[in-house]
Parts: C-alpha cells; structure tokens; sequence
C-alpha cells in the first residue's frame, strides 16, 4: 500500500504556519506545566535517593517512620551503640555508632517568613562516620562539649542568623555559630551540635536515632530481622539510602498529583484545541484529500497521513514544553518535606524521565487530538471531496 | 448588528464551537479549583478567631509544654479559658491512605474555647464521660463510613503501643460535628487528653508525655498584647520557654510552611489562561479566515467595518462565556470532594461567588481579545479583495 508522502504533511503544516504555532503553543503550556512539577518532583526524589549510603544503618523505635517520631532512651541507646557486634571498630577502636538527637525548630528565612529547620544534635563518632563527605568549608568544626553549633552550607544561604558569630537561642542556652559544612543531600540543610548539651538545653533526655557504619559485608536488613523483636532493645534498621528514601513519600506523591491532575486536565483542552486546528486544517485541504483518495491512496494511508501530521504537532508541542522548562534546570527552591515536618532545599532537575514522560505525553495528546479529523478525512468519497470549493 | 447572522455563523461549525466552548470549559474549571485552594490556605490566616491565643514552645512546634504550665497559665488575668492541644499522628491502617489529623484535647475546655465546632449527632455529654470518646468532622464520617457508637482503631508512630509499635489505638465514637466556621475543616478527630497520659503512665504507650500547645480564650476586654507578654514572662527564666501568639500568626507559619507552593499554583494558573487564550484565538482566527468572501459581501452591502467586527467580537464572547459557565458548574459540582481531599492543606477550601466571577470575567476578557484580532483584520479588508478570495 503506498503512503503518502511525509513531506506533503510537513509542508502543509509549514503553509498554516499561524495556526500550527498557535496549536503548538497551546500543547506547549500544558507539556510545560506537566514537565515543571515533575522536574521539582524529580529534584527532590534523586536528591534523597543519591545521596543516601547503603553501608550505613539508621536505627530507630519500632513503629516509627522518621527521626521525629522515633525516641529512645539513654539506657537503650547505650545498648545499641556498645552491643551491636555488627558494627565496624574506628580506628580508636570505639564502634562506628553514633546517638543523634533530631528536632525541628521554627526559624526565620531570609527572604521572609518562618521555616522549620531541622537541629541535629551529634556526637563525635558522627564526623567519624560521615568521613570526608563532610567538609567545613567556613570557620572551624564544632568542639565537643561545648554551646557550639555548625550550619550546613543550604541554611546558612535561607535562615537568618545562621553565619559565622551568629548566636541562637535554644529555651535560655545560647548556641554560637562556629563553622559552615558541606554534606550529603540533606544534611546540608541541617544545623548540628553537640548533643548532650542540646539534650540540657532542650531539657529532653531521649535519642531519636543511631546511625551507625556496618562492618563490611554485613547487611541493616539482617540486623532488622534480628532486632525487630529484641526483648531489650527492639528496633527498626535500614540502610541510610532505604531511610532517605522513605522519607520522599509525602512530597513527591503531593508533587506527582499535582501535575498529573493538571496535566490531565489540561490535556483535555489541549486535546480540544487540537481536534479544531486538524479540522480546519483539513477543511480547508478538502479538494487535496480528494486528489489523494482519486489518485489511489487508501483511505488507511490518508488516515494515517494526518495522525503522521497530528503527531508532529504533538510532538513539536512537546519539545517547546520542554524547552520552556529547561531554564529551570539547576534552579534552587525549597519547600518543606512532609514526612519531617522541616524545610529542605533541592534545585530542579531536568531528567531523562521528565524528558521522555513530557514528549510521551505531548504525542499522546497529538495523536488523540488528530484522530477524529483522520478518520472524517479518511472517509470522505473522492467524488464528493473534488466537487468542494 | 445582524443578530441572526450571530448565531448562524456560531451554527456553522458545531463541533469547532462545542470543542473551543470545552477547552474554555476546562480552563475555567482549573482556575476556579487553583484560585479556591491559594485562597483556601490562607483562610485559617484570614478567619482566625480575634479572642484566641496559642501558646508554643519557644524553641519548636515540636517540643512538647510541661503538663504543670496549664494551672499557671490560667491564672493570668484576661484569661478565661485554656485547652491542651497534642498531635497525636495517628493513622487508619485498614484503608489505604488512611490518615486524618487527630488532636488529644480537655474535654471539659474544648467546645467552650472552639464554639465553631458545632455538635451535629450524638452528644458532646457522652465525649466529656468517656475516657477514650472522641469527636469527628462530618467529612471524616462520611469519608470512612463512621457514625456514634463505632469503635475506631488508630496506629500511631508519635505514640506507639506494643513491641512492634502496630497495635492499635481505639477510640470510640461520641458525637460528630460540623464546622461554623469556613476555615475549621470537617476531617479532624478530637479526643481526651488525659487517656493519652494514662496508657503513657500504665506504659501501654510509649511516647513523649505533655502538651503541644496550649489555647487560650480570651476574656471579655482583654488585650490581647498584655495577656501575650505576661504568659510569655511566666516562663521566661526556663526551664522550658514558650512562645505565645495570636490564632492567626500561629496559622500563618503553616502557611509559610507551604513555602513557594501558592507561588507555584498561581504560574500554573498563568500558564493555563495563556493556553486557553491561544485556543480560543485559534478557533476566531479560523472563523475569520473563513468568513473573508462573508465580510466582501457584506461589506458590498453596506454594512460597516465596525458591526463586522462586532460580529466576531460578540461571537468570540458568547463562545467564551458558554464554556465558562460550563466550567464553573464543574467547579461548584466537585467542590465537596475537592474539599476533602485538601482540607488538610487548604481547609478553607471553597467555590464561591468571588471565585466563579473571577473565572467568568477572565473568560471574558479572553473571548473579548481573541474576537478582536480577527475582527479588526476584517473590518479592515477592502470589499473588492475580500471577494476575489477563494473561500
């Protein structure tokens, strides 16, 4: 069966260049709205998912879901961090486990308004685990034992009075800001200090996690298993990375909501405006599909002809949505994680899964908008469509 | 203006009106929902009760106030009611999705303090009787089938019960309310404190004993700025500081919370006007290139430039508007249902007048601007080439 000749579509939508723009535009916007929530989305997800370590285990109180909601008290948290054989030995000799404290405190932000920013309270085997991943990049680290605190490189560019000689009040204790870190995904938006003296000046007694760095070859899922019904110390264990994760549920299914539910909505109109330019686009090509259908063409290959057409749209459409968001790449935002209850900065990312999902879409869009003027175009009679003025 | 001409030309091309009427449709449907839910949370902002004051720690929303701060706190004068506040976290393990907000409260305090929760079923006497009775919205009833008399069972990671932290909590169901107020949403669970401090106590739980926050009803005459400082000065040599505000600046950091989200729904809702804006001028460019031998005629007859393109003005108006009443009645058909789903957002959720004029005179002015392009092409054409045209 012959076809029709690709270049007679493209040069028709190159004739009606206004209302091939128009259509694009409008197809354009929605891929874009589409593109940008899922490059926030995506953003925040990769960042949590990167950055987390599968030879660290984060412990927490059964039941629980993030540090916040996890608690532990002194006498259990000593247990675990002195009696967990599966832990590695530092080169001390002490075991690579350390008892954090973790607590969302209301700060100002920078550009106005007020953000829970998460407060880590750490101890030294902390910097012993983080290695070099974690650097200071700015003053000096913090000295155990003593009212002082570092930011992470994130917080001190959104919350107020987080540099160098800045002082924060906790309940009546002044903590001094020593030092700006760099860290991993996450902890780069975090406030950290000593955590015996953040437990005095918070006047709260209990833990929230140990994260600790397994000894080779040993998995947090076997240490789960064997710890899950502890009679004396029941906890939950996962690797850092299945615990980051976890922590995205909230946000990402709120984001991935969001612009689907506009996406699909929008893509009705799209579809609409779509459907009306292929019409008129071949209402006014008329005589044309009855040169086509007179000189032989199937009316299959004359179907197939202007869903090729609608698809180009679709797919035009798609790459100026897409290219409508690419500026965003890279830019930084902030919004609070669900799951933690704090404020966490991530720049957008343009993926190859947005890429692919926005022009997937977008053809989607073409093609279904391109289907009913097809068909009508596909089965108009040769005689009835000369005679047409 | 040749009215009957109007609707013969809106006749023409039935399924191009119906198309371009359903993309504005759309359009509107989507900006009366985004425009409804900006303004949904700032509402617990903008509808705060005047005679109310929140007291927090001073360090964090979440670190919990001394049990023994209520007795104190009372005792200022200007106060005349106080009620805990603690977030229990608490979720339905038996539906998938299955979490609401739940606060443990006083009973005794709780319906003098919020006169907005408005008892509808059951009865308020049974809740303050029964340790673990507990009030819900009527959205929440509706929503998981509950009515009086039901046992309800919650899992909480913030307070858990058993080795494995999974056994469930059970509350029983005393009385359902419903919200006097637009900012108070019908999808919350209110239940007695003190049977959240007993199973703590009996160890059943485990758990952070204390309050989250305190409420305070003001007195008649009170100022609010005097009662603030001096409850603030109770605690503010230690151990534990806190932080008292009125209703509205505590609603207002949750809002903040939401960090460039409203910012994020009001460009989508740009972006969407300007699509609709392109469909909409699209199909009038369309009707306009079509109607050029039309506009010759006419022209030819007599007619002025300016009644021709008042012709495509009006007709470009009727289309627009058509699809915007359509996508309003949408709107207001699916408020409930949108409700509930952002209530814990945007409790102040809802399709109003304010909201559905807003969608229809945008409507309009896109209908109004995309008529005109055409139009002033039209009236601008000269009879003799608009003839000579090949239809």
């Amino acid at each position: 069966m012959a076809s029709v000749p690709l270049s007679y579509n493209l040069r028709s939508l190159l004739v009606r260049r206004g209302a091939t723009l128009l259509t694009v535009l409008s197809i354009a916007a929605t891929v874009a709205v589409l593109a940008g929530v899922l490059c926030l989305q995506q953003g925040f997800a990769t960042m949590q998912a990167e950055h987390g370590r599968d030879d660290l285990a984060v412990f927490l109180r059964p039941g629980a879901n993030s540090e916040g909601e996890s608690g532990m008290d002194l006498e259990r948290a000593q247990i675990l961090l002195k009696e967990t054989p599966e832990v590695q030995k530092g080169t001390d000799g002490k075991p690579l486990a350390a008892a954090e404290m973790f607590l969302a405190v209301s700060l100002p932000k920078i550009d106005g308004g007020q953000t829970n920013v998460p407060i880590r309270g750490v101890q030294p085997a902390t910097f012993a685990i983080h290695g070099d991943a974690l650097k200071i990049i700015a003053g000096r680290n913090l000295t155990p034992g003593t009212d002082e605190i570092i930011v992470g490189t994130a917080i001190a560019e959104r919350i107020q009075n987080c540099r160098i000689g800045d002082q924060l009040v906790l309940n009546v204790t002044p903590f001094q800001v020593v030092g700006i870190f760099e860290a991993r995904g996450s902890y780069r938006c975090e406030l950290w200090g000593d955590v015996d003296r953040m437990q005095h000046a918070l006047q709260s007694p209990n833990f929230n996690r140990i994260l600790a760095k397994l000894e080779p070859g040993r998995k947090a899922a076997d240490l789960n298993e064997r710890l899950k019904d502890d009679v004396r110390t029941p906890a939950k264990v996962q690797t850092e990375r299945e615990y980051l994760i976890a922590q995205t549920g909230k946000l990402s299914g709120l984001l991935q909501f969001i612009g689907w539910f506009l996406a699909v909505v929008m893509g009705i109109a799209a579809v609409f405006t779509g459907t009306n330019a292929m019409l008129a686009s071949i209402g006014a090509r008329t005589r044309e599909v009855g040169i086509l259908l007179a000189t032989g063409f199937r009316p299959f290959a004359v179907f197939r002809s202007f869903l090729f057409e609608a698809a180009t749209l679709g797919l035009l459409g798609g790459l100026v949505g897409c290219v409508l968001v690419l500026p965003l790449d890279g830019m930084q935002t902030g919004t609070t994680n669900f799951d933690t209850f704090t404020d966490v900065a991530f720049a957008f990312r343009f993926t190859p899964r947005v890429l692919i999902t926005a022009v997937v879409f977008a053809l989607l869009l073409g093609l279904v908008g391109g289907a009913l003027p097809a068909l009508r175009a596909a089965r108009l009679l040769p005689t009835q469509a000369l005679r047409r003025t | 203006m040749p009215i009957r001409l109007l609707f013969r030309n809106l006749r023409a091309h039935p399924i191009r009106a119906l198309l371009t009427a359903g993309s504005v449709a759309v359009a509107v449907f989507l900006v009366c929902i985004l425009d409804a839910t900006v303004r949904g949370f700032t509402a617990a902002v903008d509808l705060a009760a005047q005679n109310r004051l929140v007291v927090m720690s001073n360090v964090s929303l979440f670190v919990n106030l001394p049990l023994a701060y209520q007795q104190k706190i009372s005792q200022v004068p200007g106060i005349a009611q106080t009620c805990k506040f603690q977030w229990f976290g608490g979720s339905f393990k038996q539906k998938k999705g299955g979490f609401f907000a739940q606060f443990a409260v006083d009973p005794e305090n709780f319906q003098t303090t919020y006169p907005e929760v408005g008892i509808v079923d059951g009865s308020y006497e049974d809740f303050r009787r029964r340790r673990d009775g507990c009030v819900i919205g009527k959205d929440l009833a509706a929503q998981y089938g509950w009515k009086v008399g039901d046992t309800v069972p919650l899992v909480s990671a913030l307070y858990p019960r058993g080795r494995d932290g999974e056994e469930a909590w059970t509350f029983n169901v005393c009385a359902v309310y419903e919200a006097r107020v637009r900012s108070l949403d019908q999808m919350t669970m209110y239940f007695d404190h003190a049977y959240l401090m007993e199973a703590l106590d009996l160890g059943a739980a485990q758990g952070q004993k204390g309050v989250g926050t305190y409420s305070i009803k003001l007195a008649d005459g009170a100022r609010a700025e005097t009662v603030m400082a001096e409850v603030d000065a109770l605690f503010a040599g230690g151990p534990q500081r806190v932080k008292t505000t009125t209703e509205a600046e505590f609603n207002r950091q949750f809002v903040s919370m939401m960090g460039n989200v409203p910012l994020l729904l009001r460009s989508i809702g740009g972006g969407v006007l300007f699509a609709i804006f392109f469909a909409v001028l699209n199909t009038m460019m369309m009707a306009g290139r079509e109607r050029t031998r039309d506009v010759g005629i006419m022209k030819a007859l007599g007619f002025s430039g300016g009644s021709i393109a008042a012709l495509l003005v009006v007709e470009a108006l009727l289309l627009a508007l058509a699809g915007a009443g359509i996508g309003a009645l949408l709107a207001k058909g699916v408020e409930g249902p949108v409700a509930r789903v952002v209530s814990m957002w945007a409790p102040g959720f809802a399709i109003d007048d304010r909201v559905l004029l807003q969608g229809l005179s945008i409507a309009a002015v896109v209908g109004l601007v995309s008529g005109m392009l055409p139009g002033l092409r039209a009236a601008r054409l000269l009879p003799v080439h608009a003839l000579r045209q090949e239809a």
